[in-house]
């Protein structure tokens, strides 16, 4: 059978530099290193244009090169004959690249020096194995397809958003072993994603915002393609860093507060892969571990995937939601006892505090803040989704607005800061809102 | 030295330091190129440099070389990389009149001494000891590849990379 890229793809993991051969229209060769040769397809590669170099002299007179990958378990040699077709210097490539990059260069100690300024695709023409070169024969790689159906089972078995992403992240940790793993969900205006389920860290971290184009989450998100790097960057990281930048962000609001990304402090390797309904980005899955180069392409197809699966399923009940909204049941929540539990809002970002502990804010504080004074004023505890979608003080985006997932958010941050409130689901599109404590509401203007 | 000796041509561009790190336990990757400038390229088994830093001899593994050697024939030109793993320190050098010459009695011991040194290098930056052999792979046999340095770069990944060793 003839070698193909996709058998070789450990090869383009950046772990081992390559090197290419070119040749300038007067016949004289040149030989290189390069750091990053990425897989594209079964028939291109891309190679990092880092440098104005005279290799990329050559290759724009005289498009035919060869370069030759290592193993990176093997030690075998593959030399591959290519012809140059195009630079890409923006979109999904380029950003994969890019992250990719930023990965090898702080592995290499050259941070700052390798900086990605295109990427240059190739057409693979023909791939031997140099003779002699490996340790041991090509490794049988696990397909991984038994894993996913195992996790596509769980996932088809969800009956709401909520359930779904809990299925995701216990598959990824029972059949595939991915440990630390969460859920980001977007907001229409695509101007932050926020956290609603994870596992694996101290703290849940549910609520936690990253801005598009941020850190490898917000990059998967801006460019909707994958994101994986194998070594820590601080370019790609979130770590102390990012946080501290949230800690800045938070004190110029004054009243603002940041709930803290969860996180491995020795995060090496991670990944976050879009998750689309169509053309429409619902979220981000992301995952990580201590390990350096976890994260190979075969996790990044598993990965990808599930994620187009649980894309489709989040859309398919976001409609059942809306077809299957019901007529409120009897009020059966328990009356409130003990101290009354003061409740301040602030209007300037619907941020809201219980006692003095930071809950919420933004669209998902606007439905705490409606709940509240409905069981205040009306003393209401039953609602659906489709009363808070058609509420104009809720100010929801517009109607593609994921709205169950700003509540699985609420009902989350509940559970964690406030037992004295909670959400309970009374059937699909419906849900109780139970306080269980007497509440004293205090609006704060602008 | 040169107005001692009567030599009257231009001085050749490795420097002693240049010769003893190429010579030393770096990577060694060989280019050349066919009638229709179709590049070809390996990676070497070691390297000598005579006396005089005149003339660089490179060791390939013959069935390894693809068309190297019959381009070697062909055209003789050529193009060598040498590279520090553990720092990037990288040089390349470029020649017009590369030929194979024949084995000398110290070649198989450079070719055994250059894969110690170089395997050190690697498992200095967390490789195996296998995977640098692996790599290397086995060499039962060696080819010589003699040529005259025309030109040298640096090469070592950041702003100086493509300047040539000789201002």
């Amino acid at each position: 059978m003839p070698l193909t890229l996709h058998a070789i793809r450990p090869c383009f993991e950046g772990a081992v530099p390559a090197v290419i051969a070119t040749c300038a229209l007067d016949g004289t060769p040149n030989v290189s290193y390069i750091s990053e040769v990425h897989y594209v397809d079964a028939r291109h590669v891309a190679l990092s244009f880092q440098f104005f170099s005279k290799t990329r002299q050559n290759v724009l007179e005289n498009p035919r090169a060869t370069v030759v990958v290592i193993h990176p378990d093997t030690g075998a040699q593959y030399k591959l004959a290519v012809r140059y077709l195009r630079t890409e210097d923006s979109g999904p490539l380029f950003e994969c690249m890019k992250a990719k990059l930023a990965g090898i260069a702080s592995h290499a100690g050259m941070t700052g020096v390798f900086r990605l300024r295109g990427s240059d695709v190739y057409r693979v023409e023909s791939i031997t194995e140099v003779y002699g070169t490996s340790i041991a024969a090509l490794p049988a790689r696990s397909a991984g397809a038994a894993e996913l159906r195992c996790c596509m089972a769980r996932l088809s078995s969800a009956s709401d958003l909520a359930g779904l992403l809990d299925a995701l992240l216990d598959g990824l940790a029972a059949h595939f072993g991915i440990a630390q793993a969460m859920v980001l969900m977007g907001d229409a205006a695509g101007e932050k994603l926020y956290t609603v389920a994870s596992r694996g860290y101290p703290q849940s971290g549910v609520g936690a915002e990253i801005r598009p184009g941020e850190g490898v989450i917000g990059t998967a998100a801006l460019a909707r393609t994958p994101i994986r790097i194998s070594h820590a960057t601080s370019e790609f990281g979130y770590g102390r860093a990012m946080r501290e930048d949230a800690r800045s962000r938070g004190i110029t609001a004054g009243i603002e507060q940041e709930i803290a990304f969860p996180g491995l402090p020795e995060s090496q390797s991670q990944i976050a892969v879009p998750i689309l309904a169509g053309e429409r980005l619902l979220g981000v899955l992301f995952a990580e571990s201590a390990e350096t180069s976890r994260f190979g392409y075969d996790e990044e197809d598993a990965l990808a995937v599930l994620a187009s699966h649980v894309g489709a399923v989040a859309a398919l009940l976001e409609e059942r939601d809306d077809a299957h909204e019901e007529a409120p049941a009897s009020a059966q929540s328990a009356s409130p006892e003990g101290a009354p539990l003061r409740i301040r809002r602030y209007a300037e970002n619907d941020s809201i505090f219980a006692g003095e502990d930071y809950l919420i804010k933004g669209v998902a504080g606007a439905i705490l803040w409606k709940l509240l004074r409905n069981f205040v004023d009306e003393q209401r505890t039953e609602h659906t989704n489709r009363e808070l979608r058609l509420d104009p003080t809720i100010r929801l985006p517009d109607l593609s607005e994921n709205l169950e997932a700003r509540l699985i958010l609420l009902q989350r941050r509940l559970e964690e800061r406030c037992p004295a409130l909670g959400i309970e689901k009374t059937g699909r599109g419906r849900f109780r809102f139970n306080v269980r404590r007497p509440v004293r509401l205090a609006e704060i203007p602008r | 030295m040169r107005g001692m000796t009567g030599d009257k041509r231009p001085d050749p561009p490795l420097d002693s330091d240049h010769a003893a790190f190429i010579q030393g336990g770096v990577s060694v990757v060989v280019a050349t190129r066919d009638a229709d400038c179709v590049p070809d390229l390996v990676r070497g088994c070691g390297c000598r440099v005579s006396r005089d830093r005149r003339r660089v001899t490179v060791l390939v593994e013959p069935s390894r070389a693809g068309t190297l050697l019959d381009d070697i024939a062909a055209n003789g030109m050529i193009a060598v990389v040498f590279s520090q793993p553990s720092t990037h320190r990288t040089i390349q050098l470029k020649g017009s009149d590369a030929r194979v010459v024949k084995l000398s009695a110290a070649d198989r011991a450079i070719a055994a001494r250059h894969l110690r040194d170089w395997s050190e290098d690697l498992c200095r930056i967390g490789y195996t000891p296998e995977f640098a052999n692996a790599v290397r792979g086995a060499a039962p046999r060696l080819a010589a590849i003699a040529f005259t340095p025309s030109a040298a770069f640096q090469q070592t990944p950041g702003p100086g990379a493509g300047k040539s060793l000789v201002p």
